[in-house]
Protein backbone atom coordinates (compact mmCIF):
# COMPACT_ATOMS: atom_id res chain seq x y z
CA UNK A 1 0.00 0.00 0.00
CA UNK A 2 1.46 3.49 -0.57
CA UNK A 3 2.32 6.14 1.72
CA UNK A 4 -0.83 8.36 2.91
CA UNK A 5 1.65 11.19 3.98
CA UNK A 6 4.02 12.28 1.00
CA UNK A 7 7.72 13.54 2.37
CA UNK A 8 6.53 17.23 2.60
CA UNK A 9 4.02 16.86 5.45
CA UNK A 10 6.64 16.27 7.90
CA UNK A 11 7.40 19.83 7.47
CA UNK A 12 3.96 21.29 7.42
CA UNK A 13 3.60 19.25 10.91
CA UNK A 14 6.51 20.60 12.21
CA UNK A 15 5.54 24.46 10.86
CA UNK A 16 2.66 23.97 11.71
CA UNK A 17 3.13 23.24 15.39
CA UNK A 18 5.45 26.41 15.72
CA UNK A 19 2.26 28.48 13.64
CA UNK A 20 -0.17 27.02 16.25
CA UNK A 21 1.66 28.28 18.95
CA UNK A 22 2.48 31.58 17.23
CA UNK A 23 -1.28 32.10 16.61
CA UNK A 24 -2.58 31.43 20.17
CA UNK A 25 0.47 34.23 21.37
CA UNK A 26 -0.78 36.46 18.61
CA UNK A 27 -4.60 35.77 19.39
CA UNK A 28 -4.39 35.64 23.05
CA UNK A 29 -2.64 39.45 22.86
CA UNK A 30 -5.13 40.43 20.06
CA UNK A 31 -7.82 39.36 22.84
CA UNK A 32 -6.10 41.40 25.61
CA UNK A 33 -6.46 44.42 23.27
CA UNK A 34 -9.35 44.44 21.95
CA UNK A 35 -11.16 43.95 25.99
CA UNK A 36 -9.12 47.53 26.57
CA UNK A 37 -9.97 49.04 23.79
CA UNK A 38 -12.85 51.74 23.91
CA UNK A 39 -14.87 49.12 21.51
CA UNK A 40 -15.53 47.32 24.19
CA UNK A 41 -15.35 49.68 26.98
CA UNK A 42 -16.43 53.06 26.10
CA UNK A 43 -13.72 54.84 26.37
CA UNK A 44 -14.01 58.08 24.74
CA UNK A 45 -17.16 57.45 23.43
CA UNK A 46 -19.04 61.02 23.59
CA UNK A 47 -22.90 59.64 24.55
CA UNK A 48 -25.51 61.63 23.02
CA UNK A 49 -28.22 63.18 25.27
CA UNK A 50 -31.77 64.17 24.45
CA UNK A 51 -31.12 67.48 25.28
CA UNK A 52 -27.46 68.93 23.53
CA UNK A 53 -26.05 69.82 26.88
CA UNK A 54 -22.89 71.26 27.45
CA UNK A 55 -20.48 70.86 29.91
CA UNK A 56 -18.21 72.89 28.61
CA UNK A 57 -20.02 75.93 28.28
CA UNK A 58 -21.69 75.69 31.72
CA UNK A 59 -18.63 74.47 33.80
CA UNK A 60 -15.74 75.90 31.70
CA UNK A 61 -17.51 79.06 30.66
CA UNK A 62 -19.89 79.72 33.16
CA UNK A 63 -17.90 78.44 36.12
CA UNK A 64 -21.03 76.74 37.70
CA UNK A 65 -20.11 74.38 40.04
CA UNK A 66 -20.38 70.65 39.89
CA UNK A 67 -22.27 70.39 43.06
CA UNK A 68 -25.13 73.17 41.82
CA UNK A 69 -26.24 70.03 39.84
CA UNK A 70 -24.52 67.30 41.21
CA UNK A 71 -26.03 67.82 44.49
CA UNK A 72 -25.83 64.41 46.40
CA UNK A 73 -22.20 63.81 45.47
CA UNK A 74 -20.60 64.46 49.11
CA UNK A 75 -23.23 62.66 50.76
CA UNK A 76 -24.48 59.87 49.04
CA UNK A 77 -23.00 56.60 46.51
CA UNK A 78 -24.87 58.55 43.46
CA UNK A 79 -23.96 61.78 42.51
CA UNK A 80 -27.04 63.04 41.85
CA UNK A 81 -28.88 64.15 38.54
CA UNK A 82 -30.29 67.39 38.62
CA UNK A 83 -33.72 67.51 38.37
CA UNK A 84 -35.70 69.83 35.50
CA UNK A 85 -36.05 72.04 38.30
CA UNK A 86 -32.58 72.87 38.89
CA UNK A 87 -32.36 73.63 34.96
CA UNK A 88 -35.27 75.74 35.58
CA UNK A 89 -33.46 78.12 37.92
CA UNK A 90 -31.69 79.72 34.81
CA UNK A 91 -33.62 78.71 32.07
CA UNK A 92 -36.92 80.39 33.10
CA UNK A 93 -35.22 83.31 31.94
CA UNK A 94 -32.28 82.75 29.77
CA UNK A 95 -32.96 81.25 26.32
CA UNK A 96 -36.63 80.92 27.92
CA UNK A 97 -38.26 80.67 24.05
CA UNK A 98 -35.32 78.67 22.24
CA UNK A 99 -36.26 75.30 20.64
CA UNK A 100 -33.31 73.68 21.68
CA UNK A 101 -34.79 73.58 25.11
CA UNK A 102 -38.29 72.44 24.38
CA UNK A 103 -37.57 68.69 25.95
CA UNK A 104 -36.65 70.71 29.20
CA UNK A 105 -39.84 72.94 29.64
CA UNK A 106 -42.03 69.81 28.10
CA UNK A 107 -40.14 68.02 31.37
CA UNK A 108 -41.26 70.96 33.50
CA UNK A 109 -44.57 71.43 32.11
CA UNK A 110 -45.47 67.55 32.92
CA UNK A 111 -43.73 67.04 35.49
CA UNK A 112 -41.92 63.84 33.50
CA UNK A 113 -38.12 63.13 33.83
CA UNK A 114 -35.85 63.95 30.89
CA UNK A 115 -34.53 60.28 29.91
CA UNK A 116 -30.96 60.69 30.33
CA UNK A 117 -28.49 58.33 28.85
CA UNK A 118 -26.02 57.09 31.40
CA UNK A 119 -22.28 57.51 30.57
CA UNK A 120 -20.10 55.65 33.30
CA UNK A 121 -22.16 52.57 33.56
CA UNK A 122 -20.76 50.17 36.11
CA UNK A 123 -21.14 46.32 36.23
CA UNK A 124 -23.82 45.68 39.25
CA UNK A 125 -21.47 43.73 41.05
CA UNK A 126 -18.93 47.04 41.66
CA UNK A 127 -20.61 48.85 44.49
CA UNK A 128 -19.02 52.25 43.60
CA UNK A 129 -19.82 55.42 46.27
CA UNK A 130 -18.72 58.50 45.18
CA UNK A 131 -18.96 60.09 48.72
CA UNK A 132 -16.41 58.64 49.84
CA UNK A 133 -14.12 59.47 47.24
CA UNK A 134 -14.77 62.86 48.12
CA UNK A 135 -14.05 62.44 51.33
CA UNK A 136 -10.67 61.21 50.92
CA UNK A 137 -9.47 64.06 48.73
CA UNK A 138 -10.16 62.08 45.17
CA UNK A 139 -10.57 64.73 42.49
CA UNK A 140 -13.28 64.61 39.74
CA UNK A 141 -10.94 65.50 37.49
CA UNK A 142 -9.12 62.14 38.26
CA UNK A 143 -11.66 59.91 37.22
CA UNK A 144 -13.95 61.88 34.79
CA UNK A 145 -11.19 64.09 33.03
CA UNK A 146 -11.72 67.82 31.68
CA UNK A 147 -15.64 67.61 32.04
CA UNK A 148 -14.87 71.50 31.80
CA UNK A 149 -14.09 70.89 28.20
CA UNK A 150 -16.36 68.77 27.05
CA UNK A 151 -19.24 69.83 24.86
CA UNK A 152 -20.44 66.37 25.50
CA UNK A 153 -18.90 63.90 28.04
CA UNK A 154 -17.17 60.76 27.04
CA UNK A 155 -15.43 57.79 29.70
CA UNK A 156 -11.91 59.37 29.84
CA UNK A 157 -11.16 55.99 31.69
CA UNK A 158 -11.97 52.71 31.11
CA UNK A 159 -13.64 51.71 34.36
CA UNK A 160 -11.82 48.43 34.05
CA UNK A 161 -10.52 47.33 37.63
CA UNK A 162 -7.56 47.29 36.53
CA UNK A 163 -7.43 50.82 36.24
CA UNK A 164 -9.77 51.35 39.72
CA UNK A 165 -7.39 48.94 41.60
CA UNK A 166 -4.18 51.18 40.34
CA UNK A 167 -5.58 54.14 42.46
CA UNK A 168 -6.72 51.41 45.27
CA UNK A 169 -2.37 50.16 45.46
CA UNK A 170 -1.28 53.48 45.49
CA UNK A 171 -3.76 56.49 46.51
CA UNK A 172 -1.16 58.73 47.29
CA UNK A 173 -0.08 59.05 43.73
CA UNK A 174 -3.77 60.16 42.73
CA UNK A 175 -5.14 62.34 45.95
CA UNK A 176 -5.09 65.68 46.52
CA UNK A 177 -5.99 68.36 49.15
CA UNK A 178 -9.66 68.17 49.81
CA UNK A 179 -9.93 71.75 48.81
CA UNK A 180 -9.28 71.50 45.55
CA UNK A 181 -11.85 68.27 44.42
CA UNK A 182 -13.86 70.35 42.29
CA UNK A 183 -11.13 72.52 40.65
CA UNK A 184 -10.93 70.99 36.95
CA UNK A 185 -7.94 73.50 37.24
CA UNK A 186 -5.73 71.38 39.09
CA UNK A 187 -3.11 69.11 37.30
CA UNK A 188 -1.50 66.47 39.38
CA UNK A 189 1.33 67.88 40.05
CA UNK A 190 0.39 70.81 41.48
CA UNK A 191 0.99 68.65 44.89
CA UNK A 192 4.30 67.12 45.35
CA UNK A 193 4.89 63.81 46.62
CA UNK A 194 5.62 64.50 50.02
CA UNK A 195 2.50 66.63 50.50
CA UNK A 196 0.00 63.68 48.99
CA UNK A 197 2.00 61.16 51.49
CA UNK A 198 1.22 62.93 54.43
CA UNK A 199 -2.73 63.82 52.75
CA UNK A 200 -3.11 59.92 53.07
CA UNK A 201 -1.89 60.04 56.33
CA UNK A 202 -4.10 63.08 57.13
CA UNK A 203 -7.23 61.63 55.46
CA UNK A 204 -7.14 58.46 57.12
CA UNK A 205 -7.18 56.48 53.87
CA UNK A 206 -6.85 52.95 54.60
CA UNK A 207 -3.69 50.31 53.98
CA UNK A 208 -3.62 48.82 50.49
CA UNK A 209 -4.66 45.46 51.59
CA UNK A 210 -7.76 46.92 52.86
CA UNK A 211 -7.98 48.82 49.92
CA UNK A 212 -7.49 46.05 47.74
CA UNK A 213 -9.51 43.54 49.48
CA UNK A 214 -12.33 42.02 47.40
CA UNK A 215 -15.24 42.92 49.40
CA UNK A 216 -14.35 46.66 49.91
CA UNK A 217 -15.97 47.02 46.11
CA UNK A 218 -17.47 43.64 45.35
CA UNK A 219 -20.08 42.20 48.32
CA UNK B 1 -1.06 9.18 -6.28
CA UNK B 2 -4.18 10.79 -7.45
CA UNK B 3 -5.65 8.54 -4.39
CA UNK B 4 -3.15 9.55 -1.99
CA UNK B 5 -3.57 13.23 -2.83
CA UNK B 6 -7.58 12.81 -2.17
CA UNK B 7 -6.89 11.12 1.20
CA UNK B 8 -4.41 13.72 1.96
CA UNK B 9 -7.13 16.43 1.18
CA UNK B 10 -9.87 14.67 2.78
CA UNK B 11 -7.44 14.37 5.70
CA UNK B 12 -6.70 18.24 5.61
CA UNK B 13 -10.46 19.14 5.27
CA UNK B 14 -11.30 16.93 8.72
CA UNK B 15 -9.01 18.78 10.02
CA UNK B 16 -10.13 21.96 8.99
CA UNK B 17 -13.10 21.35 9.79
CA UNK B 18 -12.82 20.32 13.33
CA UNK B 19 -11.22 23.47 13.86
CA UNK B 20 -13.52 24.79 12.50
CA UNK B 21 -15.79 23.49 15.01
CA UNK B 22 -13.99 24.83 17.86
CA UNK B 23 -13.67 28.21 16.48
CA UNK B 24 -17.53 28.73 16.19
CA UNK B 25 -18.13 27.16 19.73
CA UNK B 26 -15.42 29.95 20.93
CA UNK B 27 -17.12 32.84 19.28
CA UNK B 28 -20.41 31.57 20.41
CA UNK B 29 -19.72 31.50 23.61
CA UNK B 30 -18.05 35.51 23.28
CA UNK B 31 -21.05 36.61 21.95
CA UNK B 32 -23.32 35.14 23.99
CA UNK B 33 -21.92 35.80 26.99
CA UNK B 34 -24.87 35.66 29.77
CA UNK B 35 -24.72 39.57 31.51
CA UNK B 36 -26.94 38.48 34.90
CA UNK B 37 -24.03 39.91 37.04
CA UNK B 38 -23.73 43.06 35.09
CA UNK B 39 -27.45 44.29 35.19
CA UNK B 40 -28.73 42.45 38.39
CA UNK B 41 -32.82 42.65 38.93
CA UNK B 42 -32.66 45.45 41.04
CA UNK B 43 -32.66 49.60 40.46
CA UNK B 44 -29.30 51.87 40.10
CA UNK B 45 -30.23 55.38 41.11
CA UNK B 46 -31.94 56.82 38.22
CA UNK B 47 -32.35 53.29 36.72
CA UNK B 48 -35.84 53.35 34.51
CA UNK B 49 -38.36 51.38 35.84
CA UNK B 50 -40.52 49.28 33.72
CA UNK B 51 -43.18 49.25 36.33
CA UNK B 52 -44.57 52.47 37.65
CA UNK B 53 -46.36 54.53 34.82
CA UNK B 54 -44.31 57.57 34.77
CA UNK B 55 -40.84 55.48 34.14
CA UNK B 56 -39.25 56.61 37.61
CA UNK B 57 -37.59 53.52 40.27
CA UNK B 58 -37.01 56.71 42.67
CA UNK B 59 -40.45 56.95 44.82
CA UNK B 60 -42.11 59.87 46.61
CA UNK B 61 -42.43 59.36 49.61
CA UNK B 62 -46.62 58.72 50.21
CA UNK B 63 -48.50 62.06 51.37
CA UNK B 64 -49.00 62.86 54.54
CA UNK B 65 -45.85 60.33 55.85
CA UNK B 66 -42.47 61.92 57.34
CA UNK B 67 -39.23 59.77 57.17
CA UNK B 68 -37.49 58.96 60.41
CA UNK B 69 -35.63 62.34 62.27
CA UNK B 70 -37.52 64.56 59.42
CA UNK B 71 -40.40 65.70 61.50
CA UNK B 72 -38.78 69.35 61.37
CA UNK B 73 -41.26 70.60 63.83
CA UNK B 74 -38.40 73.13 65.14
CA UNK B 75 -40.59 76.23 63.27
CA UNK B 76 -37.50 78.85 63.57
CA UNK B 77 -35.50 76.46 62.15
CA UNK B 78 -36.97 74.82 59.05
CA UNK B 79 -38.96 78.09 57.81
CA UNK B 80 -37.49 81.26 59.50
CA UNK B 81 -40.99 82.63 60.74
CA UNK B 82 -41.70 83.34 64.57
CA UNK B 83 -44.32 80.75 66.02
CA UNK B 84 -47.01 82.50 65.72
CA UNK B 85 -47.26 84.60 62.84
CA UNK B 86 -49.44 87.16 61.97
CA UNK B 87 -51.27 86.21 58.94
CA UNK B 88 -52.88 89.51 58.61
CA UNK B 89 -49.38 91.43 58.82
CA UNK B 90 -48.55 93.73 55.99
CA UNK B 91 -45.01 94.10 54.38
CA UNK B 92 -44.20 97.91 54.20
CA UNK B 93 -43.31 98.06 50.17
CA UNK B 94 -42.83 100.85 47.98
CA UNK B 95 -41.87 101.09 44.09
CA UNK B 96 -38.46 101.48 42.65
CA UNK B 97 -37.44 103.22 40.05
CA UNK B 98 -38.14 100.24 37.45
CA UNK B 99 -41.81 99.70 38.30
CA UNK B 100 -40.57 96.99 40.57
CA UNK B 101 -42.40 96.54 44.17
CA UNK B 102 -39.67 96.21 47.07
CA UNK B 103 -40.69 95.04 50.43
CA UNK B 104 -38.97 96.92 53.15
CA UNK B 105 -40.09 94.86 56.09
CA UNK B 106 -40.67 91.48 57.08
CA UNK B 107 -43.06 90.96 60.09
CA UNK B 108 -43.24 87.44 60.55
CA UNK B 109 -39.24 86.69 60.02
CA UNK B 110 -37.42 85.60 62.94
CA UNK B 111 -34.25 88.27 63.40
CA UNK B 112 -31.59 85.68 65.12
CA UNK B 113 -30.15 82.76 64.02
CA UNK B 114 -31.87 79.42 65.84
CA UNK B 115 -28.26 78.07 65.86
CA UNK B 116 -24.86 78.85 67.08
CA UNK B 117 -23.18 81.13 65.13
CA UNK B 118 -19.40 79.32 64.84
CA UNK B 119 -16.86 80.04 62.48
CA UNK B 120 -17.43 76.66 61.33
CA UNK B 121 -20.89 77.84 60.34
CA UNK B 122 -19.69 80.64 58.40
CA UNK B 123 -17.32 78.42 56.87
CA UNK B 124 -19.35 76.00 55.65
CA UNK B 125 -21.89 79.02 54.20
CA UNK B 126 -19.32 80.15 52.32
CA UNK B 127 -18.51 76.87 50.43
CA UNK B 128 -22.60 76.68 50.08
CA UNK B 129 -22.62 80.03 48.67
CA UNK B 130 -19.90 79.92 46.20
CA UNK B 131 -22.17 76.53 45.07
CA UNK B 132 -25.28 77.70 44.73
CA UNK B 133 -25.45 81.52 45.04
CA UNK B 134 -22.32 83.13 43.80
CA UNK B 135 -23.74 82.26 39.88
CA UNK B 136 -26.13 85.01 40.23
CA UNK B 137 -25.45 86.84 43.26
CA UNK B 138 -21.43 87.14 42.44
CA UNK B 139 -18.84 86.31 44.68
CA UNK B 140 -19.43 89.98 47.01
CA UNK B 141 -23.12 89.66 47.09
CA UNK B 142 -23.47 92.60 44.31
CA UNK B 143 -25.38 90.86 42.48
CA UNK B 144 -23.25 90.42 39.37
CA UNK B 145 -22.83 86.95 39.03
CA UNK B 146 -21.86 85.28 35.50
CA UNK B 147 -25.14 84.06 34.85
CA UNK B 148 -26.66 87.38 35.76
CA UNK B 149 -23.72 88.67 33.10
CA UNK B 150 -25.74 86.66 30.31
CA UNK B 151 -28.90 88.32 30.42
CA UNK B 152 -30.54 86.73 33.92
CA UNK B 153 -32.39 89.57 35.57
CA UNK B 154 -29.98 91.13 38.47
CA UNK B 155 -31.05 90.39 41.97
CA UNK B 156 -30.03 93.39 44.17
CA UNK B 157 -27.03 93.77 46.14
CA UNK B 158 -27.07 92.94 49.87
CA UNK B 159 -25.05 96.14 50.31
CA UNK B 160 -27.57 98.31 51.12
CA UNK B 161 -29.63 99.53 54.47
CA UNK B 162 -33.37 97.40 53.34
CA UNK B 163 -31.45 94.20 52.90
CA UNK B 164 -28.66 95.21 55.71
CA UNK B 165 -31.81 95.60 57.95
CA UNK B 166 -33.47 92.83 56.88
CA UNK B 167 -34.02 89.97 59.55
CA UNK B 168 -32.05 86.61 58.55
CA UNK B 169 -35.57 84.79 58.59
CA UNK B 170 -36.07 86.47 55.51
CA UNK B 171 -32.98 85.27 53.66
CA UNK B 172 -33.20 81.88 54.94
CA UNK B 173 -37.48 81.82 53.53
CA UNK B 174 -35.89 83.54 50.26
CA UNK B 175 -33.55 80.41 49.97
CA UNK B 176 -35.91 78.20 50.46
CA UNK B 177 -39.21 79.36 49.02
CA UNK B 178 -37.48 81.60 45.91
CA UNK B 179 -38.12 85.36 45.73
CA UNK B 180 -39.01 86.90 42.26
CA UNK B 181 -37.70 85.49 39.33
CA UNK B 182 -35.44 83.68 41.95
CA UNK B 183 -36.63 79.97 42.22
CA UNK B 184 -36.69 77.90 45.84
CA UNK B 185 -33.68 76.45 46.54
CA UNK B 186 -35.11 74.83 49.33
CA UNK B 187 -34.87 71.66 47.98
CA UNK B 188 -31.27 72.17 46.53
CA UNK B 189 -29.71 73.25 49.97
CA UNK B 190 -30.52 71.80 53.43
CA UNK B 191 -31.87 73.82 56.00
CA UNK B 192 -28.71 73.81 58.09
CA UNK B 193 -26.85 75.05 55.16
CA UNK B 194 -29.04 77.43 54.59
CA UNK B 195 -28.94 79.02 58.32
CA UNK B 196 -24.88 78.35 57.03
CA UNK B 197 -25.69 80.28 53.80
CA UNK B 198 -27.33 83.65 55.84
CA UNK B 199 -24.81 83.56 58.20
CA UNK B 200 -22.27 84.20 54.96
CA UNK B 201 -24.25 86.64 53.80
CA UNK B 202 -24.42 88.58 56.92
CA UNK B 203 -20.59 88.09 57.08
CA UNK B 204 -20.59 89.78 53.73
CA UNK B 205 -22.35 92.56 54.49
CA UNK B 206 -20.15 93.37 57.71
CA UNK B 207 -17.41 92.98 55.63
CA UNK B 208 -18.45 96.30 53.50
CA UNK B 209 -19.77 98.15 56.59
CA UNK B 210 -18.07 96.81 59.76
CA UNK B 211 -19.33 99.54 62.18
CA UNK B 212 -22.75 98.93 61.42
CA UNK B 213 -24.75 96.97 64.16
CA UNK B 214 -25.81 93.77 62.47
CA UNK B 215 -25.87 91.23 65.00
CA UNK B 216 -25.16 87.67 64.38
CA UNK B 217 -26.83 86.37 67.68
CA UNK B 218 -28.15 83.31 68.01
CA UNK B 219 -31.50 81.99 70.10
CA UNK B 220 -29.28 78.65 70.57
CA UNK B 221 -26.03 80.24 72.24
CA UNK B 222 -27.50 79.31 75.51
CA UNK B 223 -27.70 75.70 74.14
CA UNK B 224 -31.32 75.09 73.88
CA UNK B 225 -30.98 71.84 72.05
CA UNK B 226 -32.02 73.88 68.24
CA UNK B 227 -30.41 70.92 65.93
CA UNK B 228 -26.76 71.56 65.05
CA UNK B 229 -25.19 71.50 61.73
CA UNK B 230 -22.31 69.21 62.57
CA UNK B 231 -22.54 67.80 59.51
CA UNK B 232 -24.75 68.57 56.07
CA UNK B 233 -27.89 66.55 56.76
CA UNK B 234 -29.00 63.33 54.48
CA UNK B 235 -30.96 64.26 52.08
CA UNK B 236 -34.66 63.36 52.15
CA UNK B 237 -36.63 62.40 49.52
CA UNK B 238 -38.60 65.42 48.48
CA UNK B 239 -41.98 65.86 47.65
CA UNK B 240 -41.35 67.56 44.09
CA UNK B 241 -38.65 66.39 42.53
CA UNK B 242 -36.94 63.31 41.28
CA UNK B 243 -33.79 62.87 43.76
CA UNK B 244 -31.84 59.54 43.74
CA UNK B 245 -29.22 57.93 45.96
CA UNK B 246 -30.88 55.13 46.73
CA UNK B 247 -28.15 52.76 45.77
Amino acid sequence: MAQIFRKSANNIAKISMVTVVLLAGVGFYAWTQLARSSYLTGQYLEIQQPVQFSHKHHVGDDGIDCRYCHQTVETTASAGMPSTQTCMNCHSQLWADAPYLEPIRASFRDNKPIQWNRVHDLPEYVYFNHSIHIAKGVGCSTCHGPVDKMPTVYEENTLQMEWCIQCHREPEKFIRPKSEVFNMAYRPDDTDQATRDQLKVDYKIRSREMLTSCSTCHR
Amino acid sequence: MSLNKRNERRLYLRFALILAAVCGLLLTEACGVRSDMQDQPRYDAYEKSDFFSDGRSSRDYPEGTVARGHLEDNKAFFTGKIDNPDPNAQAATSTDANGNTVVASFPNAITEFPLPVTKELIDRGEDRYKIYCMVCHGQFGDGDGMVVRRGFPQPPTYHDDRLRNAPVGHFFDVITNGWGKMNPYGYQVQAADRWAIVAYIRTLQLSRNPDSNLKMTSTANSNTGAPVPAKPEIPAANAATNRGGTR
